[in-house]
């Protein structure tokens, strides 16, 4: 347990997979048999497709937290793309999943002070050292 | 520290070694590991301003009619009514659904579902109306209610119930439905069928199991949940 909590810990571990769970739950709305959507075709396989990306971003974002940044940006992109293509996105449910999980995941930073020391003012009462990423 | 997240459920799949290369990447002062990441707010904010005004305008433009926006619904039955549907290029035919396997909705039916196929390639509706049983509650979808109607191109749904007052023009019912040449689509060989120019159904009323790849305009979208159906 302790060291799941050690890996929660140097990855975006809510965002990822919050963003996984959206692009899940997309996909369960739409559960048309295939040979239906081959016979319509690119309009149809993109209602997929997109889903499918914010699930591997999702995925990616907690196995390889270092490229977070461009995963979260494909993940915003395509759950915003998925109001159109898939069921306004889930019946929104999905869209917000993976617009706050991809946002969570760009806000994200390692190395962060304790979180008793969030307040930026009470840090700087009490003499702490500011991160230098802060502006 | 780094070390004992060896131990952890990403480890078999995997090479990334935690801590160092990510505090690197973010151009991190502070090196020590034992620190927990955090979501910074005003980081957050910089993806997420813009997120919600492109969401929002998306919703808007859909609203408004100007967007379209495309259903791909299965497996879960929902009902659609409309007060008037105008169509051109209509036809219809017998087919089976077959749902995804060990889907929690095959019931006693082995995953299969007989359906009648309506195709339309060009559709106008009056007042649509469309609700999702989730159990307990309806997800419920209206739109067209006001001057613009909703438009769909290439619709195609798998109902199982289909209720209406119909007039049809240049009908002709008995084809092979392999042979359907007036609508975008065509059923398998030597199914009955039926198919006309134009269409039009008063009081429509629908039970599907899909609807499919249809390109839905709705201008006065409204989304919500309530007790009743449609």
């Amino acid at each position: 347990m302790a060291s799941f909590r050690h890996w929660r810990a140097v990855r975006p571990f809510w965002g990822g997979l919050l963003l996984t769970l959206g692009g899940a739950e997309i996909l369960l709305t739409e559960k048309a048999s295939l040979k239906v959507v081959m016979h319509i075709g690119m309009q149809g396989l993109a209602g997929y497709l997109l889903p499918l990306l914010m699930v591997i971003c999702g995925l990616l974002i907690l196995f390889n937290p270092a490229q977070r940044l461009f995963y979260s940006i494909l993940g915003v992109l395509a759950s915003l793309g998925t109001w159109l293509t898939s069921n306004l996105g889930g019946f929104l449910i999905g869209l917000l999943l993976g617009v706050v999980g991809s946002c969570l995941t760009f806000g994200w930073l390692p190395d962060q002070e304790p979180r008793p020391a969030r307040s930026w003012r009470r840090r700087v009462r009490r003499g702490h050292r500011e991160p230098a990423a802060q502006p | 520290m780094a070390s004992s997240s060896g131990a952890g459920p990403s480890a078999g799949s995997t090479p990334e070694p935690s801590g160092p290369p990510e505090s690197g990447s973010a151009a991190e002062t502070f090196a020590s590991p034992a620190r927990r990441g955090r979501v910074r707010l005003r980081r957050a904010a910089v993806m997420a301003v813009p997120a919600t005004a492109i969401a929002a305008g998306l919703m808007i433009l859909t609203a408004q009619g100007a967007l379209g926006v495309q259903f791909a619904i299965s497996g879960m039955p929902f009902t659609v009514t409309a007060t008037n549907l105008d169509g051109e290029g209509f036809a219809q035919f017998g087919g089976l659904d077959q749902m995804a396997e060990g889907s929690p909705n095959e019931g006693d039916t082995g995953g299969q579902v007989l359906v009648v196929v309506s195709a339309i390639k060009k559709a106008t509706l009056e007042k649509l109306c469309q609700s999702v049983d989730l159990g307990g509650t309806n997800l419920l979808i209206t739109a067209g209610a006001g001057s613009q109607k909703v438009s769909a191109t290439n619709l195609t749904t798998d109902s199982t119930e289909l209720s209406g007052d119909a007039a049809f023009d240049n009908i002709e019912i008995g084809n092979d439905a392999g042979t359907l040449d007036k609508s975008h689509t065509r059923g398998p060989k030597g199914v009955f069928s039926q198919q006309a120019d134009t269409v039009h159904i008063g009081n429509l009323r629908q039970t599907n199991y899909a609807t499919t790849a249809a390109v839905f305009k709705l201008p006065g979208l409204k989304l919500r949940f309530s007790d009743q159906g449609c």
